[in-house]
């Protein structure tokens, strides 16, 4: 007979919190039978393992100290001062801080016809029947540890909604901002909904502005309707301090295109899924990410698509750039049912990296059951190719600048194919900056922080 | 210029120069040629500074100054280059970008400050063309898609554009047609002045018909075996290495 564990601290804190909070948590008695049901999952496992399939790479159990409070209001004049909405801004700016989501500070000026934001803690307080519906999940993505505990303690987020055939063409950011101390904890959850023929291209950014502890979990829920076109872009940008989970959930339908890019650039542990499933035949998808590690951190990206129906393409890229001791781990998973025919997908992942301590996992995996298909996997890991390396040195550049560049270019193969070009531009100089200070720190002989 | 005192070099546990000697001043040609494995391409790495070779013995002199403890861009920029034998294509890496790059490092090295964007257009065009190298060919990423002929002119823009004082050709005439050569040739020869030495290796004559060496060396199993004027090439073209091979081999 196995022992029951003793709870961890962060199980411990969990346990605490849920019962004091749940009857404060936005939403119906009917969202309130959500909540639980999420929670008592978690209570009944506890935080998932290395032994857990799923979380391998990733025990959380091991790796989640504390499970800080709820976060409180956010001060709003030093988010305004922080981040100030500047003018000319491309994209359209929605505030979600510290969980909540904050009208106030977001740009709701002239919304093209057909998009619509509200606010989901007011659409769970109003007990929404479509929201609520939207809340329904498959039961392996309800269970999932990060989803459930979005699920348990979601305090607000985004209900966007495109109508049948807008064109939204000025895009919709999302900007997550935890401000405070000590450290806190915020989950929200956004619903996308993109009607038939419909455009939309949304970015998320998740920052703090404090170099504290900060636990953020964020769920978005895309669904993408027929001949839908949605680009999804997420920037995660929080500081090494900080605990993320982001997941992205996405229905995809007949005839859509749908992209989804994730930066993975902060915090010190951090997690991102995507459950993806295609819904409608004819369908094209791309699934690709950047990782770029330093010091201690970890980052998990784990990729869950259900190629559930005919002729649909997917391209999957995810690339890792790891220096220091820090970890990288992705997993990915493609399932072809046996109806779906003609289905095509390519799933590549690689890894850089740049020091002798820094470590990779890879796990691709095919499940499929149909036989008219093409699929492939490819996972490769290494450091600096030497030969590119002395070439560039040969022509007089210094060491530190030569790497940067072909870390650059490593990276662009997957940037490249962001398709809004200021969201790029953007990244590009994230990148930038963060491989001048690997450079600097390099020349003057200490590891890079 | 160069100095090469009783180099000796290994890769791994394989000796492959043995005490070789060189000395090229300012202004002059030097041909290399030899037979295969004669080590012709580990002399041009070693120059370079690739660190897959491991210096036993002996010294390397740039201008009075010992190089064999500097790394490849330092050399460069204390104004060796080396033109590759294959030049190496780099995926994701703007041709642009790189040069900006490498012109910028030896302005650096010099004080001087970095050019501007339209200064180091009018640069780049000015040595492109008289290679016949295309905008289109300066818009991909280095080397890529490139043929044989395009790297190796490319190889010779590079050198255009750094001005080095002392040029290593490693066997710049393979894979090049009689057209393709006469271009490179001419690049190098447009390069060619009183304060810049040139050290051509070539396995074959033909490319000294165009650059017409001022002294020729034949390098055999590591050693410099005999030195002559621009007549050895014609020789070696006409009786082949087998005399040096066989001497080396005794």
């Amino acid at each position: 007979m196995a022992a029951t564990p003793a709870r961890t601290p962060a199980e411990q804190a969990l346990a605490a919190r849920y019962p004091a909070e749940r009857t404060s948590l936005p939403g119906t008695a009917d969202v309130i039978a959500i909540r639980d049901a999420a929670f008592g999952g978690i209570e009944k496992t506890g935080l998932p393992h290395r032994r857990v399939e799923d979380w391998k790479y990733t025990d959380l159990r091991a790796r989640l100290k504390t499970f800080p409070p709820a976060a409180g209001p956010a001060d709003v004049a030093r988010v305004l001062i922080a981040r100030p909405a500047m003018e000319g801004d491309k994209a359209r700016r929605l505030v979600v801080a510290n969980g909540r989501y904050r009208p106030e500070l977001s740009d709701l000026e002239n919304l093209e016809d057909g998009l619509a934001v509200f606010s989901l803690a007011k659409a769970l307080e109003a007990g929404d029947a479509a929201v609520l519906a939207a809340l329904k999940l498959d039961e392996a993505t309800a269970a999932n540890t990060a989803v459930a505990l979005n699920t348990a303690f979601m305090t607000d987020g985004l209900v966007i909604t495109v109508a049948d055939g807008a064109v939204v063409e000025r895009p919709v950011e999302i900007v997550h901002i935890a401000e405070g101390e000590p450290a806190a904890s915020t989950a929200v959850r956004h619903l996308v909904t993109v009607g038939r023929g419909a455009k939309l291209t949304l970015i998320e950014t998740v920052e703090s502005l404090d170099t504290v502890a900060h636990h953020s979990n964020i769920m978005t829920v895309i669904e993408a309707g027929e001949e839908a076109d949605v680009d999804h872009i997420r920037l995660q940008l929080e500081p090494d301090e900080a605990v993320s989970m982001t997941t992205l959930v996405a229905r995809i339908g007949r005839q859509a295109t749908f992209d989804t890019f994730n930066a993975a650039l902060g915090a010190g542990l951090a997690r991102a899924q995507v459950f993806a499933e295609f819904v409608g035949r004819d369908a094209e998808a791309g699934f690709r990410g950047i990782t770029m590690l330093s010091g201690r951190r970890h980052a998990d990206t784990t990729l869950s698509l259900i190629h559930g129906a005919e002729n649909c393409r997917s391209r999957e890229l995810y690339k890792a750039v790891i220096d220091d001791e820090a970890r990288s781990a992705f997993a990915g998973r493609i399932a072809v049912p046996a109806f779906a025919q003609k289905t095509d997908a390519r799933m590549m992942t690689a890894s850089l990296l740049l020091s002798e301590e820094a470590e990779a996992y890879a796990k691709p995996e095919l499940e499929i059951f149909a036989d008219d298909v093409q699929c492939g996997h490819g996972a490769t890991c290494g450091a600096i190719n030497e030969d590119l390396l002395f070439y560039l040195l040969s022509r007089g550049i210094a060491k530190a600048e030569a790497e940067s560049m072909l870390i650059l270019a490593f990276l662009g193969e997957a940037i490249d194919e962001i398709q809004d070009q200021a969201v790029h531009d953007a990244l590009i100089h994230r990148v930038e900056a963060w491989l001048k200070t690997r450079a600097s720190a390099r020349k003057a002989g200490e590891p890079a922080a | 210029m160069l100095e090469i005192k009783n180099l000796h070099a290994k890769i791994g546990d394989r000796e492959i120069l043995k005490g070789l000697d060189l000395t090229v001043r300012p202004g002059e040609v030097h041909a290399i040629m030899g037979p295969n494995g004669a080590g012709k391409s580990t002399l041009s790495y070693i120059l370079a500074g690739k660190d897959d070779y491991e210096v036993t013995e002996g010294e390397v002199l740039l201008n009075g100054e010992s190089i064999l403890d500097l790394e490849p861009n330092e050399r460069s920029v204390a104004g060796l280059f080396l033109a590759f034998q294959y030049p190496i294509e780099i995926p994701g890496v703007a041709t642009m970008t790189f040069l900006k790059a490498a012109l910028n490092a030896h302005r650096k090295a010099r004080g001087e400050a970095e050019l501007t964007t339209p200064e180091f257009m009018k640069r780049v065009k000015t040595v492109a063309e008289k290679l016949n190298i295309s905008s289109e060919m300066l818009k991909r990423p280095v080397n890529v898609g490139f043929s044989g002929g395009e790297k190796k002119r490319a190889e010779i823009m590079q050198m255009a554009l750094l001005q080095p004082s002392i040029c290593i050709l490693d066997e710049t005439d393979s894979g090049l047609d009689i057209d393709a050569l006469k271009v490179v040739a001419e690049g190098v020869n447009a390069l060619r002045s009183p304060d810049r030495a040139f050290v051509v290796i070539t396995h074959y004559q033909r490319l000294l018909d165009h650059i017409v060496p001022d002294i020729v060396h034949v390098l055999s199993d590591g050693r410099i075996v005999r030195t002559g004027g621009p007549e050895l090439a014609l020789d070696l073209e006409k009786n082949g290495y087998a005399a040096y091979v066989a001497d080396a081999a005794a």
